[in-house]
């Protein structure tokens, strides 16, 4: 959780190696510029660190595909700050969850975040952004409208402090109504989550609260994206702004309960 | 007076007739360009608002309009009666009509096209064997950017005749693989590496969910059908991305992908085929004695 929002010194001649979860983040500093790499791994229950090569330290395997950012002398500080993914998220529980007529659920669904790497200058200037866990490609609608999204396959918890935190991964409370007279079968669901604030809570990340009223398979669901912070822990405040400010509730189908037809 | 080829140029060059030819050029020199300014500049203001066919036919239709009514106007400056040219008209319509079927009928199709809308500039279609991107949807044509580079003019008659199929109308593809695995192969196994193949394919869509059907019995090999999704842009990288995934992991699976290939049967799968040596007698004992 120490990652998040805290400044780090980039020295000349040094090379920096910083582990968010699955993601692997090689950073040095070159007169006025600042060079970066990145990388994923396969193990998603690293937590973090940081740790400084010198450029004779054999054990280092330097990366080969660096971009380089010209950001002045006076660029030598850099902040990782958490941002939720560019895309909506489609969520598929991994076993299928029913809610009954009238009945509503709240899910607590994990989301990876992505890492904005920032120079503290006089004006806080964005270099670039990469995700912690590269999610897979998902189409949500039919295959003649949609929207492109990822994929999250998630266990869908109704408990989520017994959990163990993961500090590449938000929270996000999902609490989803039927208001229908027939029982509702969740196959996915979409979070527009570029619509989500990041808040640093004691233990790990959270998001906004979701509502989702599901109105019936032929009407628009009403969605509602709650602004103040969730209510489950203590949160210092916001570590990561929303990618878009919500200006009124969405009206979307953002419920599929219905497989697509693939014929031949 | 001054006569010039038998006209009176004092009765020609009076003051009235010198100002209708100065409102005449003003007209023409003005008109034109302002026209075409405010075509550009809409065009401008419009290009996210609209689509680009949109866009263009915004262009054209403020273009063509203003052209026309520069054109009435300098006529009428000119002293040309509109309802004796309307009715001129009418009569070399009829003539014009009968010379130019192709060329009308080509400009009724493109109304057509506008109006259906099967397609639209930007979008890839293929017309007979020819595939290419629209550039443009003219009055008579229209123009295509082959993938090599080449402009291609399609009149719209052909176009309402014919099947256009309009590969990039919708924001997904499905990419067919059909593939053969050799008899002797487990095919649950190899439905399993397919699915994983997709799963681990960047490009390949979680849903629409890949299909993989074992389709026929074939002469050569055990026939599937490996159909997988992906956003149209990506159709291209995902088609050479996934052909390759699939020899590297069939090969390290040691799934056999088999040639046409027929089998000889001599009675019995055991028995060795049998050979008959045919010529003559003692050439064959000699090359009896050499084996």
């Amino acid at each position: 959780m120490d990652i998040w929002a805290s400044g780090m010194s980039l020295d000349l001649n040094k090379l920096y190696r910083t582990q968010i979860g699955p993601l692997i983040l090689w950073l040095k500093r070159h007169f006025d510029e600042i060079h970066i790499a990145v990388e994923h791994c396969e193990d998603e229950t690293f937590e973090s660190e940081t740790v400084a090569f010198s450029p004779e330290d054999e054990t280092c395997k330097e990366p080969e595909d660096w971009k380089r950012w010209v950001v002045g002398e006076n660029g030598n500080t850099i902040s990782f700050l958490p941002i939720m993914p560019d895309r909506p998220v489609v969520v598929r529980p991994e076993v299928p969850v029913i809610i009954p007529e009238g009945h509503e659920a709240l899910f607590f669904v994990s989301i990876p975040v992505w890492v904005k790497i920032v120079v503290n200058d006089k004006k806080e200037l964005v270099l670039c952004e990469a995700p912690s866990v590269v999610l897979s490609n998902i189409w949500f609608g039919d295959t003649m409208s949609g929207e492109l999204c990822y994929s999250l396959r998630t266990k869908a918890r109704r408990q989520i402090l017994d959990a163990e935190p993961k500090p590449h991964r938000a929270v996000c409370p999902v609490k989803i109504r039927n208001t229908t007279s027939s029982q509702l079968d969740i196959e996915r669901f979409c979070v527009h989550v570029e619509y989500l604030n990041i808040y640093k809570g004691t233990t790990r990340l959270w998001t906004n609260e979701v509502c989702i009223n599901f109105q019936g398979e032929d009407s628009a669901n009403k969605i509602h994206y709650t602004k103040k912070p969730p209510e489950y822990e203590t949160v210092e405040g916001i570590v990561g702004k929303a990618r878009t400010v919500l200006k009124k509730t969405l009206l979307k189908k953002s419920l599929g309960t219905f497989k697509l037809l693939t014929g031949i | 007076m001054y006569i010039v080829a038998g006209v009176n140029l004092s009765e020609v060059l009076t003051a009235e007739n010198f100002a209708v030819f100065i409102r005449v050029v003003f007209l023409a020199s003005a008109g034109f360009p302002l026209f075409f300014f405010i075509a550009t500049f809409a065009g401008k203001a419009t290009r996210k608002k609209l689509t680009p066919q949109a866009n263009m036919l915004l262009r054209k239709g403020i273009f063509y309009t203003g052209s026309i009514c520069i054109i009435i106007a300098i006529l009428y400056q000119l002293g040309f009666k509109m309802t004796a040219l309307l009715g001129a008209a009418g009569i070399a319509g009829i003539a014009i009509g009968f010379a130019s079927q192709t060329s009308v009928s080509n400009i009724i199709s493109g109304i057509f096209l506008i109006s259906e809308q099967p397609f639209q500039v930007g979008d890839l279609i293929k017309v007979g064997d020819t595939s290419g991107v629209v550039l443009s949807i003219d009055l008579l044509s229209i123009k295509l950017r082959t993938f090599d580079n080449q402009l291609v003019r399609i009149p719209n008659e052909s176009l309402i005749k014919n099947q256009v199929n309009n590969i990039t109308r919708f924001p997904v593809r499905r990419l067919d693989i059909e593939l053969g695995v050799a008899y002797r192969e487990n095919v649950r196994h190899v439905k399993k590496v397919l699915s994983e193949i997709a799963q681990k394919n960047t490009y390949c869509l979680d849903e629409p969910e890949p299909l993989i059907l074992f389709k026929n019995f074939g002469d050569s090999a055990l026939e599937f059908l490996f159909a997988v999704w992906c956003v149209k842009a990506d159709y291209l990288r995902l088609r050479q991305t996934i052909m390759q995934d699939i020899k590297e992991r069939f090969d390290a699976e040691g799934i056999e992908i088999p040639f046409p290939h027929r089998t000889l049967y001599a009675g019995s799968v055991t028995e060795p085929f049998p050979v008959q040596l045919i010529g003559n007698k003692d050439e064959n004992i000699k090359s009896e004695e050499e084996i």
